[in-house]
């Protein structure tokens, strides 16, 4: 008999899209599976949470925590994984470093709440929900500044080959490093030496499919996004989003792109100031919760309370 | 920044709370390129320009070494400023740093407008080797600026 691993997957607040990569994995899902013992997966088989909370202490092998901290419960659920898992993986990049839903961190809970409950142009009488619920963490913070986690894999989603690399290794109990290089490295498309006098946006001109799109003026982050992917997005002539966050040795994603982007933008102050209305959510798009910009803020929220 | 212990610098325990209560001293952390704006402090120093002992300054070879990094993180530790003084445009002893520099700082505002964190905070300044007093007074204005601002609301106990 093959010898099983005991795994359990769990979803914070997130979109589940990473379960969807894992079921991507296809037909490889047939060599996978028989070594796997799945312990706790509400997405795919009918364990409730009192379930996970009776195992013993480090009972599982590997586990799997997808989504950020939102809610309460979310914080539980981790603190629970945690506590049951010997290795436990930080998977997709909400979980790795806050997610998209971490822009929020932008403004304070009170703000956000009233917004989505009160404000919202299809509401006539909001209220705020209060009963039966979670309640909301104040704001996002990565997964691994809330506890230890053994493994980092990032993505939005991580593609079904990484996840399956990451599984392989680990039923395998070989170490998974992440890779040191960037999107750029993988992509194909021809690059020049480069000299951006004006940034478009992906809807203006028309995108030279063969070409390097930063050096046609579009945002493409591949430089400072690590080289998980393949260059998906670039090879389909769609600029990187850096959803899959900075290689490990950049310390703040989006100080590294206006690093890189001072250097090769030819423009004076005020035009690159307008060129990017929306910096942190240009900069940032999947991981601003990992941002000095979120932890100075959550720092002087606490301090000034 | 907040690494540094009253021991290694060798400044007494007490000298931090010996001044008038309440009286607010800023921290600043000040990047100077070795060109000019390094030179140009060490004239000031040796001309005996007065200026606020509040910068703290660090050397690079040219402020277009400086990674965004720092500075945010600088601010993360409590630093309640940040100043970055460089060669004027033109004079830069590596062609074009500076600009980059100016380029990099430009999005940083922003980023820091966007962000809800006082750009005041950092300020980007042009001193020469020759401008001891350019430097002395660009260290005056950033004090006063400060002040006005209050401490980094980061740092414990403000």
């Amino acid at each position: 008999m093959v010898k099983t691993k005991r795994i359990a997957l769990t979803q914070l607040s997130s979109c589940w899209g990473c379960d969807q990569a894992l079921i991507d994995i296809h037909l490889k899902l047939l060599d996978v599976l028989p070594k796997l013992e799945i312990v706790y997966w509400p997405a795919v088989v009918d364990y409730k949470l009192h379930d996970l909370e009776a195992l013993p202490k480090n009972s599982i092998h590997i586990g799997l925590v997808e989504g950020s901290c939102r809610t309460n419960e979310d914080l539980h659920l981790l603190k629970v994984m945690r506590e049951k898992s010997k290795i436990l993986v930080a998977w997709g990049s909400c979980s790795a470093y806050g997610g998209v839903h971490s822009l929020a961190n932008q403004w304070d809970l009170k703000e956000l709440l009233e917004r989505k409950f009160l404000k919202v142009e299809t509401i006539d009488e909001g209220r705020i929900p209060d009963e039966n619920v979670p309640g909301f963490t104040e704001s996002i913070k990565p997964n691994p500044d809330i506890v230890p986690v053994d493994l980092v894999l990032p993505g939005c989603p991580p593609t079904s080959e990484n996840i399956l690399d990451a599984l392989t290794a680990l039923l395998e109990n070989k170490p998974y490093d992440l890779p040191t290089k960037t999107v750029c490295d993988e992509c194909p498309l021809e690059r020049e030496e480069k000299r951006i006098t004006k940034f478009h946006r992906t809807h203006e001109g028309k995108i030279d499919p063969t070409k390097c799109l930063l050096d046609q003026g579009y945002l493409c982050l591949g430089f400072a996004t690590i080289g998980l992917c393949g260059a998906q997005c670039p090879s389909a002539a769609t600029p990187c989003k850096g959803c899959f966050g900075p290689p490990p040795s950049v310390v703040d994603h989006g100080a590294k792109i206006i690093s890189a982007l001072g250097a090769i933008a030819d423009m004076t102050p005020e035009e690159l100031e307008a060129a990017f209305p929306d910096p942190i959510g240009s900069f940032y798009m999947a991981d601003y919760a990992s941002s000095y910009l979120s932890k100075i803020r959550d720092k002087m929220s606490r301090e000034t309370k | 920044v907040s690494n540094v212990t009253p021991k290694s610098t060798g400044i007494p325990k007490s000298k931090g709370k010996s001044k008038v209560k309440g009286q607010f001293e800023p921290r600043i952390l000040a990047f100077c390129c070795n060109w000019c704006s390094y030179a140009g402090a060490d004239l000031a120093g040796t001309s005996r320009m007065q200026m606020p002992p509040n910068a703290r300054i660090i050397r690079v070879n040219c402020t277009g070494r400086i990674d965004m990094s720092f500075i945010l993180d600088a601010l993360y530790q409590g630093a309640d400023g940040v100043l970055i003084s460089g060669c004027h445009p033109g004079d830069c002893h590596y062609t074009s740093g500076n600009l980059k520099m100016e380029a990099r700082f430009t999005l940083l505002k922003s980023l820091l407008k966007q962000a809800g964190i006082s750009p005041e905070r950092v300020h980007l300044q042009w001193a020469s080797a020759a401008e001891g007093d350019v430097f002395t007074e660009g260290v005056t204005k950033m004090v006063e600026r400060i002040k006005k601002l209050g401490p980094n609301p980061t740092r414990k106990g403000g």
